[in-house]
């Protein structure tokens, strides 16, 4: 490490960084547009001027983003002079920007709307038109670009050049006439689309999902892990009024998804938003599926359970190490059904294995069956429990209604599958309802937090699988 | 004044003469000798690099900088064996420099043979001649010059039948200014977008395809020869003692005899433009004057008598740059000379940094507006405050100072005409002077 004194306090510098990293690990606020910790630095937007002062000479101002970090350098990143450098360079930056926060959607998470509140002028300089360019050009069925709100920062260039290293995004044209293109005007492609728009330090480039769904502000942001694949990326659950997923993003972490996610994962959000959720609890009567007291329902499953010392029990692989340690108590030999492999397999991030607590469970102890397996094994077995979300999807709607009246099928779900064999359901939360940890493939524990919500009657599935094991001990030492 | 500079042609010797292009008439003229010099006589490159470091020869591209000491920065080879290049910079673009044409049209030989001496110096096998794609000549002639000289053995393998090896190499450029930049040229002979690279790493550590790499102008590699074959002495004995030898003068605009003429660094600019171009043409008076291309601001026509050396420009409040004299008469609006300026470096700027892209653009939009008659007083300020925000030093590469310095030279010099356009509404000198297809063909 390299001791740097910053604004008067002697710190400790990483020399293979340069000098912003330096001042962001310690707390000093350099603005950035060009600079993202996770590209190369190219020093054009030239915001991040700071004034550094090395040996005898005096005193300058440089760029932070290209500046290497050597022993003994004195950095002020308050100083007036680089303060006014920074303030320069935003009126350039500001003169063609469309100014139209009110209708942007990056507006409040934007660094551009953010630093201009912070240190720009309350009234431009300039009184030429602005410049007019494309306001919504698609760039294939993911991103939107707006042209005039671009500052041709270039981050979204070297993500596709260094990140996926299939670059797709150029700027063409050349100085003030510059523009974000794709190469022959080709949409964009590829599983990876949706973290330009991240990147993007201005509302240039936006999603089309989230295109004027919600006002940033409005948004509750729980840290959390993606369910997609055994990655786990770590991601951040955006909710909006406690109600509906409205994003998921990428949340940093170096040992796992470094700052990205795949747009498969990032747009599996609508899932949590699905209607009909299992509320309470279900019991099969004259009526077919009617309403029934949870602990009624609890009551009769335990009973089931211990008549039935052979039940099978067939788990999600979105259960946690928490729920997955407990059903194991419950029932010592649970199935784990697994989706088939997923064709999206790369060698960024996408596992290609949809499960993303498999590690965890079969280190539990549980067995992964393919659904076909698991429904054979069903239509042998005179009781089963299914337990967690997306298991009854998982083994299909048309197997598992295919299976005889004589099962006494049992699930813990979010959504109800009205099969014949189905004679008690009970609602469970889903992933972003529940707190809990998954292990990823590496072995990585990945947190899930309580983002929103669960629905009225749904209690979190550990305390389900407590209260069926109390029930359980209960009734043998009866 | 101290004693008259002493006079001597050398680097325009041959161009009148005719087939000057070709090796005979070159080799006829005492051409490649000093390359016979070096390689036979025993010199080292140490020693080479020495000489040329104490003749004082100092870049000709513009910024001035010492040839011998920029050969100096190249790594020792022993300690550093990765391949190494040198890019000579023949895409001579700045408005009003047309210096390293008539070198290479009319005396390609002495370009190449400055080219083998400084990569002999360099240690260098492999050299670029990167050429502006307008300059279908001066490509032409180079690249005729080039086969000519591998022919006769002074190109290719075994130079000289020594085991002196250097090849030579053409591109041409499509056109950028940027290009010139030595960084941006060579992001364009990579085959990239011709994009400034941020500075450090220097080219001599990280240049060409990562490696060391030289970049040298025509006009400074074409003194090389002359340097060597004639020894420090003599190169210090003309020009200033900080500025030696000769410098080629590019002096157009409202001159009688418009042209490019060789003379000693330090000649008073009056004596370059009465002696050599004949004086302002139509017997007019001279109003504004720019002495070394239209990167380095405006002089007005009371500093003609400045001594045309890297300092005493910069006393008067300008820069040598190329030396590329553009003159103006009492006719021409300043004003309208600085909004075609203005035009020019918003229309080249690379658009990377963000001073550069948005400031250029400002700037020509507020001349345009004061010479079209709607500027504001405001704007004047506001013309030093941005000019002052691109620069100096606050970007990538110079482009950003080459629009800022001439903005910031006509507030101060002709701030009085500034003020005269907004206060009337118009151009005072009107619009005859104005050519508006120019406008349209931006707009």
């Amino acid at each position: 490490m390299t001791k740097i004194v910053l604004n008067g306090r002697e710190v400790e510098a990483d020399p293979k960084k340069p000098l912003i990293a330096a001042c962001h690990e310690h707390a000093s606020h350099v603005p950035m547009y060009c600079y993202h910790p996770g590209l190369s630095p190219v020093g054009s937007c030239r915001i991040c001027q700071v004034e550094v002062k090395q040996g005898e000479m005096p005193p300058r101002v440089v760029v932070a983003c290209r500046t290497p970090v050597a022993e003994g350098m004195i950095v002020d990143t308050e100083a007036p002079k680089a303060h006014e450098a920074r303030r320069q360079c935003l009126e350039f930056l500001l003169k063609n920007h469309p100014l139209d926060c009110p209708i942007c959607d990056k507006a409040g998470e934007c660094d551009l709307q953010d630093y201009a509140f912070a240190e720009g002028q309350g009234e431009g300089r300039s009184v030429e038109p602005r410049r007019k360019l494309e306001k919504r050009k698609s760039l294939g069925d993911v991103i939107v670009l707006d042209q005039e709100r671009c500052i041709l920062c270039s981050r979204c260039v070297r993500f596709f050049e260094e990140v996926t290293e299939k670059p797709q995004l150029t700027v063409a044209g050349l100085g003030a006439r510059s523009t974000i293109e794709t190469f022959g005007d080709r949409p964009l492609a590829g599983n990876y689309q949706g973290n330009v728009a991240d990147i993007c330090p201005v509302g240039a480039l936006t999603l089309k999902p989230f295109r004027f769904q919600a006002r940033v502000w409005n948004l509750s942001k729980a840290p959390s892990t993606c369910g997609e694949c055994s990655r786990g990326c770590s991601i951040t659950i955006e909710v909006l009024r406690k109600q509906d997923v409205k994003r998921l993003r990428p949340r940093p972490n170096p040992a796992v998804n470094r700052f990205w996610m795949c747009d498969h994962g990032r747009f599996s959000f609508p899932r949590f938003n699905r209607p009909g959720r299992l509320g309470g609890a279900l019991r099969r009567g004259a009526r077919g599926l009617e309403p029934v007291a949870r602990e009624a329902a609890l009551d009769e499953l335990a009973e089931r359970l211990r008549l039935d010392p052979a039940a099978l029990v067939v788990a999600s692989p979105w259960l946690t190490q928490e729920e997955g340690a407990l059903l194991k108590a419950l029932a010592p030999a649970p199935l784990l059904v697994t989706p088939p492999p997923s064709p999206l397999k790369d060698a960024l991030l996408h596992t290609g294995d949809p499960c993303p607590n498999r590690r965890g469970l079969t280190e539990l102890g549980f067995t992964a069956l393919e659904a076909g397996e698991v429904v054979a094994r069903l239509a042998s077995a005179a009781t089963a429990l299914l337990v967690g979300e997306r298991v009854a999807e998982l083994l299909g709607a048309e197997a598992l209604g295919g299976l005889s009246g004589a099962l006494r099928l049992a699930l813990l779900d979010t959504h109800v599958l009205d099969v014949p064999a189905l004679e008690l359901a009970l609602g469970v939360p889903d992933s972003s309802e529940r707190t809990g940890t998954w292990l990823n493939v590496d072995g990585h524990a990945g947190n899930l937090a309580h983002a929103r919500p669960a629905p009225a009657g749904v209690a979190p599935l550990t305390r389900t699988l407590q209260e069926l094991a109390r029930r359980a001990s209960g009734a043998l030492a009866r | 004044m101290s004693a008259p500079l002493k006079r001597e042609v050398y680097l325009l010797s041959r161009v009148g003469l005719v087939d000057s292009h070709t090796l005979p008439v070159y080799r006829a003229n005492g051409g490649y000798q000093a390359l016979e010099k070096v390689l036979t006589g025993g010199y080292t490159p140490a020693q080479v690099i020495q000489i040329v470091k104490d003749s004082g020869l100092r870049g000709r591209g513009g910024a001035g900088f010492s040839a011998g000491l920029k050969w100096s920065f190249m790594p020792d080879p022993a300690k550093d064996p990765r391949p190494r290049y040198l890019a000579v910079n023949a895409d001579e673009s700045e408005p009003g420099t047309c210096k390293d044409r008539v070198l290479m049209e009319r005396d390609p030989h002495g370009l190449i043979e400055g080219i083998l001496i400084a990569c002999f110096a360099m240690r260098v096998k492999t050299a670029y001649v990167y050429v502006r794609g307008e300059y279908r000549l001066s490509h032409d002639r180079v690249r005729d010059a080039i086969a000519e000289a591998r022919q006769a053995g002074l190109v290719g393998q075994k130079i000289l039948g020594t085991d002196f090896c250097c090849d030579i190499w053409m591109h041409k450029g499509a056109g950028a200014y940027i290009c010139g930049e030595e960084t941006g040229l060579m992001e364009s002979l990579e085959g990239k977008r011709g994009h400034p690279r941020p500075k450090p790493p220097f080219p001599a550590g990280f240049g060409l395809w990562g490696q060391p790499t030289t970049v040298n102008n025509v006009e400074t590699l074409a003194n090389v020869p002359f340097v060597i074959a004639r020894g420090a002495d003599w190169f210090k004995s003309l020009g200033t003692p900080k500025s030696p030898g000769n410098v080629l003068i590019g002096i157009s605009g409202h001159v009688e005899r418009p042209g490019v003429y060789e003379l000693p660094l330090g000649i008073s600019a009056r004596t370059v433009l009465e002696e050599c171009a004949g004086g302002v043409w139509k017997g007019r008076q001279l109003k504004a004057w720019i002495p070394g291309g239209s990167s380095t601001g405006l002089l007005p026509a009371s500093k003609i008598d400045v001594a045309l050396d890297h300092d005493s420009i910069r006393e008067a409040g300008s820069m040598l740059g190329t030396v590329a004299m553009i003159m103006l008469d009492e006719t021409a609006c300043t004003v309208r000379a600085m909004q075609v300026i203005a035009r020019f470096y918003d229309h080249e700027s690379c658009g990377q940094c963000s001073q550069c892209r948005e400031g250029t653009e400002w700037l020509h939009q507020i001349f345009a507006r004061i010479e079209r008659g709607l500027g504001r007083m405001q704007d004047i300020e506001l013309l030093s405050a941005l000019a002052g925000g691109m620069a100096p030093a606050k970007t990538i590469c110079a482009l950003a100072d080459a629009a800022a310095i001439p903005t910031h030279a006509i507030v101060r010099h002709f701030r009085a005409e500034l003020e005269e356009h907004v206060r009337l509404g118009r151009c005072p000198l009107g619009a005859s002077s104005h050519a508006p297809e120019l406008e349209e063909a931006h707009a």
